[in-house]
């Protein structure tokens, strides 16, 4: 149960303290049906294609993969140690949902699936994935994405 | 995960999202949220239960059709109980190995050391069963005999040779903690006729009976006293569960 006031500490006080930015504006982008988007996943879980530079420090960067990868292709090194990682280890789906997602674009429930997905890693601070989620932006347009999936871990 | 949206969102492109703490969200305030009341690191739910994950993912991606917002929707379901594989008979998780038992009178850091390699030991062929059954392992940089012998070595005070050039001494510790627990998890739930353990379950076990935990809380307390700074940052935070410290 993810709610900080059910946590036992001393996880409750970690996760209170960790950045969580708040912002003056609220800003809002609307689109077509949801049956004629196109979608991709961004995930802070710091996954990476295997081969692929392991995530460091704190850095804001982010990883491409490609939207035919196999899940024993696809690899975390998030620097956390504080979430759960078997999870993962037994189905991907769990941080990661490309079979859901495809499951819905071949039902027409979406209009399709993404060439590229990307992921940063979640403990850096939101300030510093800023300019590379711009230039981001510009990538996922190119790639006619019209609606993005942010999946925490 | 909320910055993102609003980043991307200012670029013109329409995100939804998943949220794992509401405190946050609800601070942050993206354009659109769900959260869901799942334990941290399993945002769609539970490992082998595609149905939930299509549901959640499903009441996310509906938000996209909301006339306007910000939303921070509750997801209407409770945590799953965890999901046996096909191959399971659900007897119930018990302890792969507890080599620790033979060493718990025991304060030689050495002899610690040679326990850990017994459990690797007695690990690695269901660890090699469990990849050669799924094609799949999360193990990254590090095999399992190379991440014993480099952590085993460091936490017994001796300076190993990094044998990946590309690594910082850091990040290399980092990694190769990482890939031992995954090895550990992958040996112990190829093991016939039990349940897959629940994450408490599993670090339960590792961290306070297996030897490789021990390892690692003594890696920690070396990173602690290093003089470098990304040493010590993976002392303070990226070895040991702030739960298990």
């Amino acid at each position: 149960m993810a709610q900080l006031n059910q946590m036992p500490e001393p996880m409750r006080s970690h996760l209170a303290k960790l950045p969580c930015p708040s912002f003056n504006d609220q800003p809002w982008v609307s689109g077509q049906s949801l049956s004629h988007r196109r979608v991709a996943l961004i995930s802070t879980a710091g996954l990476q294609r295997r081969g692929d530079r392991p995530f460091e420090g704190m850095a804001g960067d982010y990883r491409v993969i490609p939207g035919d990868i196999k899940a024993r292709d696809l690899v975390m090194t998030h620097v956390s140690t504080n979430f759960d990682r078997t999870g993962f280890q037994r189905d991907w789906n769990v941080v990661f949902p490309l079979d859901r997602l495809q499951e819905l674009a071949t039902e027409s429930i979406i209009g399709s699936v993404a060439a590229y997905h990307y992921s940063f890693m979640g403990a850096t601070d939101p300030s510093e994935m800023e300019p590379a989620a711009r230039n981001l932006a510009e990538l996922l347009k190119g790639d006619r994405v019209d609606a993005v999936l942010l999946v925490p871990v | 995960m909320g910055a993102l949206a609003h980043y991307l969102e200012h670029e013109g492109l329409p995100t939804t999202q998943i949220s794992l703490i509401r405190e946050h969200t609800e601070t942050i305030q993206p354009p659109r949220a769900l959260w869901v009341p799942f334990e941290l690191g399993r945002p769609l739910g539970g490992p082998g239960n595609p149905a939930l994950q299509r549901r959640v993912l499903l009441a996310a991606l509906e938000l996209l059709d909301a006339p306007e917002g910000p939303l921070l929707v509750d997801f209407p379901e409770e945590i799953p109980e965890e999901t046996a594989g096909p191959d399971k008979d659900l007897e119930g998780w018990s302890c792969p190995v507890s080599f620790t038992r033979q060493t718990s009178q025991e304060n030689d850091l050495e002899k610690l050391q040679s326990a850990f390699r017994r459990e690797v030991a007695e690990l690695r062929p269901w660890y090699d069963l469990n990849l050669e059954k799924s094609g799949r392992t999360a193990v990254v940089e590090f095999g399992p005999e190379s991440a014993s012998e480099f952590l085993g070595a460091f936490g017994t005070g001796e300076q190993p040779v990094i044998q990946k050039a590309d690594l910082s001494l850091a990040t290399a510790i980092r990694l190769a903690a990482q890939d031992l627990k995954a090895f550990y998890f992958e040996a112990a739930t190829a093991r016939p006729g039990l349940a897959s353990p629940s994450s408490g379950e599993f670090n339960e076990w590792f961290w306070q009976e297996s030897a490789a935990g021990r390892i690692l809380k003594a890696v920690k307390e070396r990173c602690l006293k290093e003089e470098d700074e990304s040493l010590k940052m993976n002392g303070t935070l990226f070895l040991v569960p702030v739960d298990q410290a």
